[in-house]
């Protein structure tokens, strides 16, 4: 995992829950997208976008791969360490 | 020159016998101010265009071109190329940047630069003149919706909103509009008529706009909600003061009530019209009580030239331009709200998000409703999750509401577009900007930034 990464999927969730008027948190690895942070589809397709920014990647738009599963925050940062490794 | 013997002149004479009348009459009247507002201002006058208009018809009576495409960068060759195209009955393309792969479509058709030169290969083959089924001008479509497609007028339908009479003679009328494009072509094919003079600034920056409608004393500004809305938010407040245009007119794009009334604020004197048209189908109605979109008694009605307005079940605007000619599509979308009918976008400006609709320029009335944002867009970005994503861009006012910082007033929009909308139509990206894009044709495009149409 790089530090990097995890930094940017954490600083994309926080700036999610600020744009949507919710108080921002302490996001850890282990949490759960859904149901420990509260993110919803529309909150996930928004984390994706800022992190194409930040990251320079999509990898939810490869049309090659099935939809990886994306449960926990540990989820989202391996699939982006995994998209700038194969870049 | 009197109206009488303008109209008496068959239609595609009209400009021809409007530039060399007036070239007779007043020779040294200016027709053209290039580069207005700017450092660079250049000026042509009626007798300078009535006499290359002559020289043209020459080689173009000895050539016999099949058509011309008239693709130039100075308006004055544009100009030129119609009237003498019109009087010797030679059909007329004018072409776009962005329209250039279509002349394919116009293979046999010679090409007129600024040179005005005929290519020594145009000397040949038997006369052909335009009938009433041959085009005759050809302009293509602004590419507001879909790719830009070239689209076959008549001289008739060019001239048809064309305004002769008395009270339209000698003004002064500002074009920033692409001139090769319908709304352009218009304008100055209005101003021309009548001996009036056409301002081009010398950029659509709204302070060398604002110059140049002080400097020029431009009396009529034809503009796409839009650019006066650039206009009216960013441009130098006392340069705007000193302007007074007796006529605002509006077309393009639908205006919302906050821009009419802005719009009247700052120019108190003029006269605010709206203007639907389309390339297709030209104009179709104008409104002038400065309220946005138009009364709902008209649908169903019969409007002066005949027009039917009516509306499909998903809100569509369809026009009959006449009782012999079929019910066309819009593409634009409509409401009833109270005793008008507004327009809500485009159809094809639909963001889908999660299989819900989101209308662009509803989300863009409520972000220019917050303190501190001067303009906004409001487009689709493609998601892998949802579909698509509403994003929008804003433009700061200068200067901000009082210990406003651009980021007080992004929290702001997002927190009133969460209060006025369905979470769906939130904008999930927000970013602050120098200029909201616009379409060459001075529409407010709503494509992702840096995709052009």
């Amino acid at each position: 995992m790089k530090p990097a990464v995890s930094e940017a999927v954490i600083a994309a969730i926080n700036t999610v829950l600020r744009d949507t008027g919710r108080d921002t948190k302490p996001v850890e690895s282990a949490m759960l997208l859904a149901a420990d942070i509260g993110l919803d589809s529309l909150d996930l397709a928004q984390t994706i976008v800022l992190l194409e920014r930040s990251l320079g990647v999509d990898p939810f738009r490869s049309p090659s791969a099935a939809r990886p599963s994306v449960r926990t925050v540990s989820d989202l940062i391996s699939i982006y360490t995994q998209a700038l490794g194969h870049s | 020159m009197t109206t009488a013997t303008i109209a008496d002149a068959p239609v595609e004479d009209r400009l021809a016998y409007a530039l060399t009348e007036i070239a007779r009459q007043e020779p040294g009247r200016t027709a053209i101010v290039a580069g207005a507002g700017g450092t660079s201002r250049s000026v042509v006058d009626y007798a300078a265009l009535a006499a290359a208009v002559e020289k043209l018809e020459v080689s173009l009576d000895a050539a016999r071109p099949v058509g011309v495409v008239a693709r130039t960068a100075r308006l004055e060759s544009l100009v030129v190329i119609a009237a003498a195209c019109g009087r010797q009955h030679v059909p007329v393309a004018f072409l776009t940047e962005d329209s250039r792969d279509l002349v394919g479509e116009l293979r046999d058709w010679i090409t007129l630069d600024d040179s005005l030169a005929l290519p020594a290969s145009a000397a040949r083959g038997p006369r052909r003149e335009f009938d009433a089924i041959s085009p005759q001008v050809v302009v293509a479509t602004s590419g507001t919706s879909g790719p830009p497609k070239l689209v076959h007028h008549s001289w008739d339908s060019v001239l048809s909103a064309a305004r002769l009479a008395e009270q339209w003679h000698g003004l002064a009328w500002l074009l920033v509009y692409d001139a090769t494009r319908w709304a352009g072509i218009q304008v100055w094919m209005q101003a021309l008529l009548t001996g009036g003079t056409l301002v081009v600034p010398a950029s659509r920056d709204p302070d060398i706009v604002a110059a140049a409608l002080v400097a020029e004393q431009v009396a009529v500004l034809p503009a796409t909600p839009t650019l006066l809305r650039r206009l009216v938010t960013s441009a130098d407040r006392s340069q705007l003061a000193k302007s007074s245009p007796a006529r605002i007119t509006l077309g393009g794009e639908a205006a919302d009530g906050p821009l009419l009334e802005q719009t009247q604020a700052v120019f108190p004197q003029a006269k605010l019209t709206q203007v639907y048209a389309t390339t297709e189908l030209g104009e179709v109605f104008r409104v002038a009580d400065g309220r946005p979109g138009f009364p709902a008694a008209w649908l169903g009605k019969s409007l002066p030239g005949g027009v039917r307005l009516s509306t499909r079940r998903d809100g569509e605007l369809l026009v009959q331009l006449s009782r012999d000619t079929a019910e066309v599509g819009t593409g634009d979308l409509v409401e009833r709200r109270g005793d008008r009918f507004e327009f809500t976008g485009r159809r094809s400006d639909v963001i889908v998000v999660g299989g819900a609709k989101v209308f662009p320029k509803r989300v863009e009335e409520i972000l220019r409703r917050v303190p501190g944002i001067a303009e906004a867009r409001v487009y689709g970005l493609p998601s892998a999750i949802t579909g698509e994503l509403v994003a929008a861009e804003i433009v700061l006012a200068e200067p901000l509401p009082e210990s406003a910082t651009p980021d007080h007033v992004r929290t702001a929009a997002l927190a009133m577009c969460r209060e006025s909308l369905e979470a769906h139509s939130v904008p999930r990206l927000l970013d602050i900007v120098k200029k909201i894009a616009t379409t060459a044709a001075g529409k407010t495009t709503r494509r992702p930034a840096g995709v052009t149409p």
